[in-house]
């Protein structure tokens, strides 16, 4: 029997017909990540925007550590398109945050050139390294709100961004309204997500790594809208000629803030002076004209600052 | 009783014996049953000679397919860390980097199209490979577009591209075909190393001596002459041919273990090392591209650098040394927060060019090593299979010559 196989074998091997076909390998789906678990907050002050007054600090021990460093130290977005993003031709991080932390950084030291140092950080990694000192502040398109308060201290709000959805010019989607039956991408796991589903119940939820990935399968076909923060979305538009932003109320409030170290309490006083200073020169408006603007299509005005910590 | 009475009634009994029997009948039976023997022997034993023939030569055609495949798995790495490279360079990247990646596209789908040709049965997976290059080759072109214009969703296409590549969770995912095409062919070329069977070669030899000692045994009883010359001579002929075919064989086994375990092995982990080489490569652009969230790419680095570690050759290892010192000098420069020097450091370097070059010349001197010496000697291997052949039909015709001479007796 042996003897025989090995003769057929002889035979087939001859022909070239011995080997069974490679498998093409099957799809293999990794287990879904579990949610980030949300941080209750225990301490509602109300107005999360509240931060602390202004103050002569520029002499103060903590902006004259960072003049003794030399440099701002200031984690930044690289791929938030207006905000904070790399430009191909230049290797220039600049943007709209970008443009908050030079201003900072010009106040510290009389001129931002040479005085600053931008960490490309993740969103998750805002909170941390603040906490560990290895950041002086974070520019990073953040909310304030109250649980993150429990862990660091914010700035006034230098920003009112609030939820809105994206959609391609001609598409006939005017409002929230139209999304009925539509697909709407947002990055997984964000509120951005749950919020659209609760507004538009019946819009299809298409998930994606980032905005970014967003508007790639906006690009490609495989999704209606974007929905999240305004700002954001003006991002993408600018780098699609067909997509444009739903003017109209916005869906939620997402103040931003400059994230600063809990215990640097005369840091913050010093930005929030910065910020006033922003407001009373024109450079505010400067820089939302310059970024923001052209794709929100609508004028903004600086926040007006709260205090009261 | 006198000897003359003895010799005459023995005589006389085995007359009585040959009387009884129908001894032209017996001869022709044992002759028969001998000739079948020897043929036998000679279409088995010439069949195994045949078949190792046939796998030496399958081995070389496996091994040849096994280093083409694994070089369209090192140049579709090459080809992501060319790209994912040209990205940092700016909107308008370098035209020598540019014609490097079109090259290297060139090159996986020829040799998609040459590796089709040589192995039927990688035809379905080499087809789902051609598409998943298509692809990716699309999505790096809406990557260059899109970065052209200074658009950050280039380089989100780019990663899009680099993840598609290499991703086990999307069906028709270009590198876990591309593995699985060097699996499948690294279990034929290591089969057919290893269907060399020197013991097997040895059992129809001995069955047919001792068929051939049998039918002697039997003429001896009955005439009075105790070795039939034909008979002998056809057993000394399976002797020979058994024991040459036997050396023949172990000599090839032996030939082909020092070559599994000596340049086959070379090429196999040279060529792994070089694909993980362009592997780090492209994440530690990706790692640059991503700025402060490129930690995961930090972290596949490091598994990449492990694999080349494990599997360079003693040729390409001083190279991949060279290599991560600059890379360690780029992670420095890029987390003391010098991005550009850092950019500057990565776009430049050449030292993974050397190595990717020098493990080419490995990978080929290896890869051509394996094939000579499996097709070098093989010949022999099938000129003795026909050698047996006819060597073993005229021990038949020994054993016929040598039996017609007892039924000539006999008459």
């Amino acid at each position: 029997m042996r003897k025989l196989t090995l003769a057929v074998a002889t035979f087939a091997l001859l022909a070239g017909c011995g080997y069974s076909d490679t498998q093409v390998p099957a799809a293999v789906t990794p287990e879904a990540a579990p949610p980030a678990a949300t941080v209750p907050c225990e301490d509602d002050t109300g107005d999360p925007t509240r931060s602390y007054a202004t103050a002569d600090v520029g002499n103060s021990k903590a902006i004259q550590d960072i003049r003794d460093q030399g440099f701002l130290r200031a984690g930044v977005s690289a791929d938030s398109y207006l905000l904070g993003s790399r430009n191909p031709f230049t290797g220039v991080i600049e943007g709209f945050d970008i443009d908050m932390v030079n201003q900072i950084a010009a106040a510290i030291f009389g001129t931002a050139q040479g005085h600053v140092q931008l960490r490309v950080i993740s969103a998750a990694d805002r909170i941390p390294l603040l906490q560990s000192g290895e950041l002086d502040i974070v520019a990073r398109n953040m909310t304030i709100n109250c649980s993150r308060w429990e862990q660091i201290a914010f700035s006034a709000e230098y920003f009112q961004s609030g939820q809105k959805v994206l959609v391609a010019k001609g598409s006939g989607i005017r409002s929230v309204a139209d999304l009925s039956g539509k697909r709407v991408c947002a990055p997984a796991g964000t509120t951005s997500l749950d919020n659209i589903q609760e507004i538009a119940p019946d819009a299809i939820p298409v998930t994606a790594g980032n905005h970014t990935g967003c508007l790639l399968k906006f690009q490609n076909g495989e999704t209606d809208a974007i929905t999240g923060d305004d700002t954001v979305l003006a991002g993408l538009a600018a780098q699609d000629p067909y997509a444009e932003v739903l003017t109209g109320e916005a869906l939620t409030d997402e103040p931003y803030g400059i994230g600063v170290n809990e215990e640097n309490v005369d840091l913050v006083r010093f930005i929030n002076g910065v910020l006033e200073q922003m407001d009373a020169d024109g450079s505010w408006q400067a820089s939302y004209k310059k970024w923001l603007q052209p794709s929100l299509k609508a004028p903004a005005t600086q926040p007006d600052p709260v205090y009261g910590r | 009783m006198t000897q003359t009475q003895v010799d005459s009634s023995h005589e006389a009994q085995l007359t009585k014996q040959l009387v009884q029997e129908d001894v032209p009948r017996l001869l022709s039976r044992w002759q028969l049953v001998a000739v079948l023997a020897c043929l036998l022997f000679a279409i088995l034993t010439a069949t195994i000679q045949v078949l190792s023939w046939n796998a030496n030569r399958q081995a070389a055609n496996n091994t040849e397919q096994l280093v083409r495949v694994q070089n369209i798995q090192s140049t579709l790495f090459r080809a992501d860390a060319l790209a994912t490279t040209a990205f940092l360079t700016g909107g308008l990247e370098p035209p020598e980097q540019r014609a490097a990646y079109d090259e290297a596209i060139e090159t996986i789908t020829r040799q998609i199209a040459e590796a089709a040709e040589a192995q039927p049965a990688d035809r379905d997976a080499l087809a789902a490979l051609n598409t998943a290059v298509t692809e990716y080759n699309a999505t790096i072109a809406q990557a260059r577009a899109n970065n052209r214009q200074g658009f950050p969703v280039g380089a989100e296409y780019l990663r899009t591209a680099s993840a598609g590549l290499r991703d086990t969770a999307v069906e028709g995912s270009a590198i876990p075909i591309v593995q699985a095409l060097v699996a499948a062919n690294a279990e034929r070329a290591e089969d057919e190393l290893n269907a060399q069977h020197p013991f097997l070669i040895l059992l129809p030899g001995l069955a047919a001596l001792g068929v051939l000692y049998w039918v002697n045994r039997q003429l001896a009883r009955r005439f009075h002459r105790r070795i039939n010359i034909g008979v002998a001579a056809a057993f000394a002929t399976v002797v020979v041919l058994t024991v040459v075919g036997f050396f023949v064989a172990a000599i090839q086994a032996s030939s082909n273990n020092d070559l599994e375990a000596g340049s086959y092995d070379t090429s196999y982990r040279e060529s792994t090392a070089r694909t993980a080489a362009n592997d780090a490569k492209a994440n530690e652009s990706l790692r640059l591209i991503s700025r402060g969230s490129g930690q995961v790419y930090e972290d596949r680095w490091v598994v990449a650098s492990e694999t080349v570690e494990d599997n360079a050759s003693t040729e390409t290892l001083p190279y991949w040394a060279d290599y991560v010192a600059v890379h360690q000098d780029v992670v420095r420069l890029d987390t003391e927060g010098q991005y550009d020097q850092a950019v500057e450091l990565s776009t430049t370097d050449t030292t993974l060019d050397a190595f990717d070059a020098r493990s080419q010349e490995v990978i080929a001197d290896a890869g051509f090593q394996t094939t000579d010496a499996l097709r070098g000697g093989n010949t022999g291997i099938l000129v003795l299979g026909f050698f047996t052949l006819a060597i073993g039909i005229a021990a038949a015709g020994l054993v016929t010559w040598g039996i017609g001479l007892r039924r000539r007796e006999y008459a």
